[in-house]
C-alpha cells in the first residue's frame, strides 16, 4: 500500500517540502512559515514513510489518518502532500488565492469540496483543539469495526491551551484507544509570543500521563526519531510523542521568532531562503577513527550525545582495501543501541554478493565503490536490490577515479554520492587538497544533469578542510579522528557546525549582493549576523 | 394531511419516541451509532446502549468533545446521533458544528431536548431560545422541530437516509399526538393541519398543539377560521406553502417556543418579504430570558410569554382588528 522511502530520500524531500511552503507563503503574502517548519520533520516521517496512505485511493478503508489539528501549518501539509502525488508541486503558487484548491486552512477533500481541497485531506481544520476530538471518533469507528488504520493527530503547543483537547484526552484514555498517535508539536511558540509566558504547559509530559496516556518524548526534527516512535505501538492506551521542535527550523532568523509565527517574507528574498534551505548538513562519524582500544558501542554512544546525524561505518574486506575492519555482523550488532541511520561505506570487492546482509543488518545507506562496478549491468543490478529494499543507495568514487559515463542514467535514483578525498584503507590520512577542483567541477555539472541527491565528503575532514568541502557543495561530512581524537567532542561538534554556518552566512550575503538587496538582508538577517561576526567582518573587507 | 378532532387526546414524549426510533433502526443499521454527554437518561438514548452497548459512546459533560467525535465517527462511515440538552448544543460547541461539521458537510444528526420555555423548573439557564436562529444560519445544516411523537420517529427514520447534517430539536414535556400512524412527513414540507381562509397559524414544536387549541376557540367563540400549519422543517422551509397560504389566507401569525429573532417567524418572513409581502405577526420570546416555572405552572408561564391558546387568540383578535389584516 504505502512506498517505503529511503532515508536519505526522505530528508531530501522534507527539504523540498520546506522550499515549497516557502514559496507558498511568499506567493501568497500570508501564512504561517513557523508552523510549517516546525513540523516538516512529523508530516514527512508520517507521509513518507510511516502512513499506510495511498493518495490514489484516499478513501481506502484500512487506511491510516492523518489529522491536522493545528491546521496552520497548511503550507507544509500541502506541500507534504503534492510530494505523496495529492496534487502538481506547481499548483503551490495558488495557495490562499482566490479559486484555489489551497484554502488557507485545509479543507476535507470531497465531490462537493474539490475545487476547494486536494486528496488525501481527511479534516477540515482551522478552528483550534478540534481534531483529538475527531480522532477519537474515527478511532472508535475503526475498532467498531475492526480496520487497523491508525490515527495520527498533529496537535501544536499553543494549540492545546483549549479545553476540548483535555475533553478529548479524557476520552481517548476512557475508551482506551491505542490507535490513536499523537504528536504534539513542541515548538514553544504561539501567536502572541513564547508559550511559557503566554499559557505555560509544563510539565506537559506529566499532564498527559495524569490522563492516562502512554507518553514518548523525542527531537522532532529527527527523521528516525520519529519514524521509530510513530511506528511504535502503545498497547491498550492512546499514545503521544511530544516532539521537541523550533518554529520556523531551517531558516535561521525566523527559528524561534515568534515574530514569524504567521508572516510572509518578502519575494525577493525568496531565492536566498531557497540557497539557505539547500544549506542543511549532516556530520557523520567514522567509527573506525579513534582510539583503537574504544569499542565501537562507545563511540557511537559519544556521537550519539554530541548531536550527530548519522553513522558511517566504513567496511573494509582487506581485499578492496588493504586494512580489515567490520562486517555486517558487526553492524547488526549496533544496530540495537541507537536509532541513529546508519551509513554503511562498503568498502569490499563484489559488493552484490554481500548486499543482502548489510540490508538485513539495518543499514539506512548503502554506498559500494565505483571501482567495484564491473559495468553498468553490475551497478544496476546493486542498485536495484538496494533501492527495492527502501535503503538509500549510494556510490563512492577514490580521488584518482572519474565517475563512468553511465551514472547519468541513475541520477534520479541515487541518493548520495561520496567524493572521497584520500585513498581509502586507513583513518587518519590526510585530505588530498587536490579532490577539491574534482568536487567543484564534478557537483554543479551533476546538479545540472538533475541529481538531487546528497553529496558526501569523506577522508581527512576536519576543521580545516571541511569549508572547502561544503563551498564545493558537499552536504555530509564523514569525520574521523577530527572527532574521536578530540580532547573536546561536544566543543568539535560545535566549532564544525559554526564553520558550516559561517560559510553559509558567507554565501547567502554573496547571493543578497547578486540581487542587488545586500542592506535589505543584512537588515532582516540582523540577529543571526550577530553570532556570525567574523562573517560580516570578512564581507566588510 | 389534516389534524383530527377527537375527544381521545394521546400525549407522549417526543424523546421516548426518539429513544426508541433509534433502537428500532440500529437494529436495521449497524453503521447508526450514538453519542451522549452525561443526560442519556433524560434523552432517552440510553435505551440505544443497553441494546448497543458497542455503538453507544458516553462522553460525559463535554459538549464540545461530544459533537466533535461525532464529526470523527461520521468521517469513518458511521451515522452518528449526537444528543444532549438544547441549553448546550449548540450553546457550548456553535464552533465545532460549523467548522468540524457543517463545513465539511459531515453526516452527523444533532439531536437536543429540553429546549424552550418548557423546561420548566431549571429556569433561564437551561431554557433554550436561541438554537433555531443559531442553527439555521449555518450553511449545510437543515433544522427540524417535530410536535409530537410520531412526527418524531417519521423524521429520525428519514434523516438517517439523508447524507449531511441535521439538527432536530424537541422539549421536554409530552406533547399532544397530532398525527396519526400513517401520517406523512418529507424533509423541506409543512403539513396544514386545519384549513382556514382567515389568516393563516405557522408554528412548531410544543406551540402547534397551542396553536390548534387557539385556532378552535377562534373559530368557536369568534368565528375566525385559521388555517393551522406544522412548520416541522424550518430549513429547508416549504417556501410553496408560505406563498400559498398568503395568496388564500392574507396574514400570517407565527408561533414558537424561541426568540422572535431569527426562528421560524423569521425563516417566514425571509420567504414573504422576497417572494409576497404581507404582515407576519411572530409570537414567540420577544428578546428576553425566560424563568422558572415548576411543572403544574407551565401553563402560566407560557400566558405570562405570550405563548399560551389564551395569548395566541388575544393576538390573533387583534391582528383582525387591526388594518393590517
Amino acid at each position: 500500500m504505502h512506498n517505503m522511502k529511503r532515508f536519505l530520500e526522505i530528508k531530501n524531500r522534507i527539504r523540498e517540502v520546506r522550499t515549497l511552503a516557502l514559496m507558498g507563503i511568499t506567493e501568497a503574502g500570508s501564512g504561517h512559515p513557523g508552523a510549517s517548519f516546525s513540523a516538516a520533520e512529523i508530516m514527512g516521517s508520517l507521509y513518507f514513510q510511516v502512513m499506510r496512505f495511498d493518495v490514489t485511493n484516499p478513501f481506502s478503508q484500512n487506511r491510516d489518518y492523518f489529522i491536522n489539528s493545528k491546521a496552520h501549518s497548511a503550507p507544509g501539509y500541502y506541500a507534504t502532500l503534492s510530494l505523496s502525488g495529492s496534487f502538481p508541486k506547481e499548483e503551490m503558487k495558488t495557495l490562499r488565492k482566490l479559486n484555489s484548491r489551497l484554502q488557507g486552512h485545509p479543507v476535507r477533500y470531497s465531490e462537493a469540496q474539490k475545487h476547494h481541497s486536494v486528496p488525501g485531506i481527511e479534516y477540515s481544520g482551522g478552528s483550534e483543539g478540534i481534531g483529538l476530538s475527531i480522532s477519537v471518533g474515527i478511532a472508535l469507528a475503526n475498532n467498531l469495526d475492526n480496520r487497523n488504520g491508525v490515527v495520527y493527530c498533529l496537535l501544536g503547543d499553543g494549540e492545546i491551551n483549549e479545553g476540548q483537547i483535555w475533553e478529548a484526552a479524557m476520552a481517548a484514555a476512557k475508551f482506551k484507544l491505542d490507535n490513536i498517535v499523537a504528536i504534539l508539536d513542541r515548538n514553544r511558540i504561539q501567536q502572541d509570543g513564547f508559550s511559557d509566558d503566554i499559557m505555560p504547559l509544563d510539565p506537559v509530559k506529566d499532564k498527559w500521563l495524569s490522563f492516562n496516556w502512554d507518553v514518548s518524548e523525542i527531537n522532532g526534527h529527527r527523521v528516525e526519531q520519529l519514524i521509530d516512535e510513530l511506528k511504535k505501538k502503545s498497547l491498550g492506551k492512546p499514545k503521544i510523542i511530544i516532539a521537541n521542535t523550533i518554529k520556523g527550523n531551517g531558516i535561521k532568523h525566523m527559528a524561534n521568532n515568534p515574530q514569524w509565527h504567521g508572516r510572509a517574507p518578502s519575494k525577493k528574498h525568496l531565492p536566498i531562503l531557497i540557497k539557505e534551505l539547500e544549506g542543511e548538513y549532516m556530520i557523520a562519524p567514522s567509527i573506525i577513527a579513534g582510539d583503537d582500544g574504544e569499542s565501537y558501542e562507545s563511540k557511537i554512544e559519544k556521537a550519539e550525545r554530541v548531536g550527530s546525524d548519522i553513522i558511517h561505518l566504513d567496511v573494509m574486506d582487506g581485499k578492496f582495501v588493504p586494512n580489515t575492519t567490520f562486517f555486517y555482523d558487526t553492524i547488526k550488532e549496533l544496530r540495537g543501541i541507537t536509532r541513529l541511520p546508519f551509513d554503511a561505506h562498503l568498502m569490499i570487492q563484489n559488493p552484490y554478493d554481500a548486499l543482502d546482509s548489510y540490508i538485513d543488518a539495518g543499514c539506512d545507506v548503502i554506498t559500494v565503490h565505483v571501482e567495484e562496478c564491473k559495468d553498468e549491468k553490475e551497478f544496476e543490478k546493486i542498485n536495484n536490490k538496494i533501492i527495492s529494499n527502501g535503503v538509500s543507495p549510494g556510490i563512492a568514487i577514490n580521488p584518482n577515479t572519474e565517475l563512468p559515463e553511465w551514472i547519468c542514467r541513475y541520477l534520479d535514483s541515487l541518493d548520495v554520492i561520496i567524493i572521497m578525498s584520500v585513498n581509502p584503507g586507513f583513518a587518519g590520512q590526510k585530505f588530498m587538497p587536490s579532490v577539491l577542483p574534482k568536487m567543484r567541477n564534478l557537483i554543479p555539472s551533476l546538479r545540472s544533469s538533475g541529481y538531487n541527491g546528497y553529496f558526501e565528503a569523506d577522508g581527512g575532514i576536519d576543521l580545516s578542510t571541511i569549508s572547502s568541502c561544503y563551498e564545493a557543495g558537499c552536504r555530509i561530512f564523514v569525520m574521523g579522528n577530527a572527532i574521536f581524537k578530540s580532547p573536546d567532542i561536544k566543543e568539535t561538534i560545535r566549532n564544525t557546525k559554526f564553520l558550516l554556518d559561517s560559510s553559509l552566512e558567507k554565501e547567502l550575503l554573496r547571493e543578497s549582493e547578486s540581487y542587488g538587496i545586500k542592506d535589505d538582508w543584512m537588515k532582516i538577517r540582523k540577529s543571526v549576523l550577530g553570532q556570525f561576526n567574523s562573517v560580516k567582518g570578512i564581507w566588510e573587507q | 394531511m389534516s389534524y383530527t378532532f377527537s375527544d381521545n387526546i394521546h400525549i407522549s414524549e417526543m424523546r421516548s419516541a426518539y429513544g426508541e426510533a433509534l433502537v428500532r433502526l440500529g437494529g436495521e443499521n449497524p453503521d447508526i451509532v450514538c453519542v451522549g454527554g452525561d443526560t442519556t437518561d433524560s434523552l432517552k438514548t440510553k435505551i440505544f446502549g443497553e441494546k448497543f452497548p458497542a455503538r453507544f459512546f458516553n462522553v460525559g459533560i463535554a459538549e464540545a468533545n461530544l459533537v466533535s467525535i461525532a464529526a470523527g465517527l461520521a468521517i469513518a462511515g458511521k451515522i452518528p446521533f449526537a444528543s444532549t440538552y438544547a441549553a448546550f448544543v449548540p450553546g457550548r460547541c456553535l464552533d465545532q458544528i460549523r467548522n468540524a461539521i457543517c463545513y465539511p458537510n459531515l453526516n452527523v444528526k444533532i439531536v437536543v431536548s429540553h429546549a424552550g420555555l418548557s423546561v420548566g423548573p431549571d429556569g433561564a439557564s437551561h431554557q433554550q431560545i436561541e438554537d433555531i436562529s443559531i442553527m439555521r444560519s449555518l450553511p449545510n445544516m437543515r433544522v427540524l422541530v417535530p410536535s409530537d411523537s410520531i412526527t418524531v420517529k417519521s423524521l429520525i427514520k428519514q434523516i438517517v437516509d439523508i447524507p449531511g447534517p441535521f439538527f432536530v430539536r424537541l422539549a421536554r414535556p409530552s406533547t399532544q399526538e397530532n398525527y396519526s400512524a400513517n401520517s406523512e412527513f418529507r424533509i423541506g414540507k409543512g403539513n396544514v393541519l386545519i384549513d382556514g381562509n382567515d389568516l393563516t397559524m405557522f408554528s412548531c414544536g410544543t406551540m402547534v398543539s397551542s396553536s390548534i387549541h387557539a385556532s378552535i376557540i377562534l373559530k368557536k367563540e369568534h368565528g375566525i377560521n385559521c388555517r393551522v400549519v406544522d412548520m416541522y422543517s424550518i430549513k429547508p422551509i416549504d417556501k410553496g406553502l408560505i406563498i400559498k397560504c398568503v395568496k388564500e389566507t392574507g396574514s400570517i401569525v407565527s408561533v414558537e417556543e424561541h426568540s422572535v429573532i431569527g426562528g421560524l417567524g423569521s425563516s417566514i418572513s425571509d420567504v414573504t418579504s422576497e417572494h409576497c409581502p404581507t404582515f407576519v405577526k411572530k409570537l414567540g420570546i420577544v428578546d428576553v430570558f425566560g424563568e422558572s416555572a415548576r411543572d403544574d405552572e407551565i401553563d402560566q408561564l407560557f400566558d405570562k410569554y405570550g405563548l399560551s391558546p389564551k395569548e395566541i387568540v388575544k393576538n390573533v383578535i387583534e391582528l383582525k382588528k387591526s388594518d393590517r389584516k
